[in-house]
């Protein structure tokens, strides 16, 4: 069952791509991006092993149930707000950014608005699954893909046109100056897989031990310094700064010799239309589960045959909420407000660590308001 | 007794009721000679109560034999009547005598589950011969038999097979639970009955699977799981099932790993191409060539030169050739049969390429489509993916090839939703899962 933590840590490693930490890191590449990037990863890796800590002692409980452990109803209320907002809007921005690259490098001509449309669609309909459906179809889809990214990444590593002089320019120059803030934030959402587990721990059992932690510093700054310098590495220090979409452009760059597709970027694309929709599946189920958490009558279960209904009704709403957002912005706002997600979210989970320790202090000292086995979740449901 | 019987029955004229008299004693006998075994019936009762008649002896027979039952209800003796049981009368008391004219006496020989290596007798249209099929495979006293009769119109008998130490307590009680609530006009076939068993009418994917094969089942039975056997039909229900079991033929268990593997492999790549295919042929042509390397699409595009419409058009109208085939080729007898594959496949092959209708290109789809199809070793998983890809094409044609990954991703997620009686249909890594996943309810 670890394995299901692991996949979480793996595929935001891979997905940072979309949510737009290489154009960040990128813009700051001379400013602070390199130097950040121990701090980042001292940071994510410290979260990560406090997180699952503190998750092990509350096993089967997702963070709505653990705030409700600790704190009265509204406050548990708010908190859980706060996640549904953060969560849902995650999803709300790799969507709109995803279908848009799509726009750009697929079918120009077709309206932007059918693309988010389907993808909208499919993203409905996933996260309103029950949380076991969503882990398996997590599972499978990783399982499949991976392979073909690392592929893709390996051929990139190993290409011809990989320019190392450019990348130990860049190296050596950014490591000199002092870290950048915004780079800082940026790239510790590589590390950030450990947060889905605010919601998939209702799925682990109680005798799980976290188990090969010290995979999550390797992974996560190999995808780091992947999604970094790969692209430095191929357009130049210069040229690498003028694309937003600059993983797709990267791609682009390579060429498979043998096979029916030629240009890389088409299999790349194809196979993150994949990650993005699990990103979103995910995101959105964890906001959706969160915002019922906040109803009175909520009963959390895993793996309830028939969807009810308020989950049809939370994920429609969100997909409004996207197409009025996709009304009202374009890629350069999106940017802009996908920098300011990364910000607040590194502050909310730089608050949600220390509320998990104080967690962990108070279980400690029996400080609980509620009986633990009282707010477990169940399996089915009718 | 006899007329009570006759009034309930209409006296049909394909049954035989009458008086018998040796003399010393009368009995009376009724039965249908067309679903009785005649032989027993003489050995067991005409011989006792003529040549070698006895008053003590036979009357100690009708009452010690297992084989004549007393005692049953009389409106039930019409249901016996019709099963192909004897009834008797003899002084006064009823006796209810087994003697089934049994159309099967050896394993069938296997039709739809071909195995090279492997076992070759398959399950008979008679109960008891398949009983005795799996309990020769499954040699174990934990094997568990229930026995169900649905009220409705065929009767027929349904009995529940489960490994008593191994299998599931909730999958049980769920499968029980639809067995008792069975009831619907005439049922049929084994096949009739996974549909009533499975319930929602509009899944993608089946979650019971029909197999002939008493090994597939006894492996089946061995890994916990349970198996409904139905008098009357030679397939037998297994369930809950999950989606890899239909991917595997016996014979990937008797062959080397290395071939299975392979094979396995082989299928799973067909099964994905006769699914997107059609889609992808769409969505390259009319949305993205310049996804493929030039040459390739210069290539496909210079083949649909002559072809005036649409590359959907084509594809409908290709794959509504090769449906009609496979269904007329199926249906018709079998002398008949080859002659319309043949015509078929000439038209197919070269007359509709060279008349312009089609490309080539498209007949290569078309044929590659129609032959992965076949390789799916279940025959309702290979029926269930041949009516998704036409949810493929569509979403190809309004969507493209993006719309074709995500119909791929909605997919994935349809099947991972989806619960085989309470089992997850499409998971990895199960097996040890499954323990941990109970342990956790």
């Amino acid at each position: 069952m670890i394995r299901y933590y692991y996949y979480h840590i793996f595929y935001v490693g891979m997905m940072n791509i979309m949510v737009l930490v290489p154009y960040v890191l990128i813009s700051h590449r001379f400013d602070g991006a390199v130097s950040s990037f121990p701090l980042a990863i001292a940071c994510g890796t410290l979260y990560s092993f406090v997180t699952s800590s503190v998750f092990q002692r509350f096993p089967g409980l997702g963070l709505p149930e653990i705030y409700k452990l600790f704190f009265p109803v509204w406050l548990a209320n708010c908190l859980n707000i706060i996640g549904v907002v953060i969560w849902s809007s995650a999803g709300i921005i790799v969507l709109f950014s995803y279908s848009n690259t799509i726009g750009i490098f697929f079918d120009p001509e077709a309206s932007s608005y059918l693309n988010l449309g389907i993808m909208a669609i499919a993203s409905l309909w996933a996260a309103t699954r029950s949380s076991r459906s969503v882990q398996f179809a997590h599972e499978v889809l990783l399982v499949v893909s991976s392979p073909i990214v690392l592929w893709i990444l390996s051929k990139a590593l190993f290409s011809d046109w990989l320019d190392w002089d450019a990348i130990r320019l860049v190296a050596g120059a950014g490591i000199r100056k002092p870290p950048s803030m915004a780079c800082f934030f940026a790239a510790s959402f590589v590390f950030s897989g450990h947060m889905n587990i605010t919601l998939f721990n209702r799925l682990h059992p109680p005798d799980l031990k976290f188990r090969f932690r010290w995979m999550i510093p390797i992974v996560g700054t190999f995808f780091l310094l992947v999604s970094f310098f790969v692209p430095i590495g191929f357009h130049g220090t210069q040229a690498v700064g003028n694309y937003l979409y600059v993983w797709s452009v990267t791609t682009d760059s390579l060429m498979m010799k043998y096979g029916f597709i030629q240009r890389v970027l088409y299999l790349f694309l194809l196979l993150y239309t994949f990650l993005s929709l699990l990103f979103v599946m995910n995101t959105w189920h964890t906001g959706m589960e969160f915002l019922k958490a906040c109803f009175k009558r909520y009963k959390p279960l895993t793996d309830e045959v028939n969807v009810p209904a308020v989950n049809w009704w939370i994920c429609s709403f969100w997909v409004v909420v996207t197409f009025v957002y996709a009304y009202y912005t374009n890629d350069l706002l999106n940017r802009v407000v996908a920098e300011m997600w990364l910000i607040t979210h590194f502050i909310v989970e730089s608050i949600l660590v220390f509320m998990l320790l104080a967690f962990w202090y108070m279980k400690k000292k029996g400080r609980m308001r509620r009986s633990e086995a009282s707010l477990a979740p169940q399996g089915g449901g009718s | 007794m006899i007329e009570a019987i006759q009034d309930q029955l209409g006296n049909p004229s394909d049954f035989t009721a009458e008086t018998m008299d040796n003399g010393y004693a009368k009995m009376q006998i009724c039965f249908f000679p067309g679903m009785c075994d005649m032989d027993q019936l003489k050995d067991a009762v005409i011989v006792p109560f003529s040549y070698r008649f006895d008053p003590d002896e036979f009357r100690r027979m009708l009452h010690t034999s297992v084989a004549f039952m007393k005692d049953v209800p009389a409106n039930h003796l019409a249901d016996y009547l019709l099963k192909g049981y004897v009834i008797l009368g003899y002084e006064g008391e009823v006796f209810v005598f087994r003697a089934i004219r049994r159309m099967q006496t050896a394993p069938d020989q296997t039709q739809v589950e071909a195995s090279l290596q492997g076992p070759q007798s398959a399950f008979t249209e008679n109960l008891d011969l398949n009983l005795t099929l799996v309990r020769t495979l499954y040699n174990v006293p934990d094997l568990s038999v229930e026995n169900y009769e649905p009220g409705n119109l065929s009767k027929s008998k349904i009995v529940l097979l489960y490994d008593r130490t191994k299998c599931n307590d909730a999958t049980l009680k769920e499968v029980r639970k639809r067995l008792e609530n069975l009831d619907h006009g005439l049922l049929l076939s084994a096949g009739q009955l996974a549909k009533h068993l499975s319930q929602a009418k509009y899944r993608l994917f089946p979650i019971t699977q029909l197999t002939e094969r008493p090994d597939r089942l006894s492996m089946h039975i061995n890994k916990g799981k349970l198996a409904v056997l139905m008098d009357g039909s030679r397939f037998a229900i297994l369930l809950p099932v999950h989606f890899f079991d239909f991917m595997y033929a016996m014979d990937d268990h008797y062959e080397p790993s290395w071939m299975s593997n392979f094979m396995l492999g082989l299928r799973y790549i067909s099964m994905l191409l006769t699914l997107t295919l059609p889609a992808l042929y769409i969505s390259i042509v009319s949305y993205n060539p310049e996804v493929f390397r030039v040459q390739l699409a210069f290539t496909i595009d210079g083949s649909r030169a002559a072809v005036p419409y649409p590359s959907f058009i084509e594809v409908l109208l290709m794959l509504f050739m090769i449906e009609v085939l496979i269904e007329a080729s199926l249906r018709l007898p079998r002398a008949v049969g080859s002659t319309a594959a043949t015509v078929g496949g000439l038209i197919l092959g070269q007359a509709a390429q060279q008349a312009g209708l089609v490309s080539s290109v498209m007949i290569i789809v078309t044929s590659v489509v129609a032959i992965s199809n076949f390789v799916i070793p279940n025959t309702t998983f290979s029926y269930f993916i041949r009516i998704l890809k036409y949810g493929f094409v569509a979403v190809a044609v309004f969507a493209g090839l993006v719309g074709v990954v995500v119909a791929l991703f909605m997919m994935v997620v349809y099947l991972c939703n989806m619960r085989s009686f309470g089992e997850p249909y499409f998971a990895l890594f199960q097996s040890k899962a499954r323990v941990a996943g109970s342990k956790n309810r």
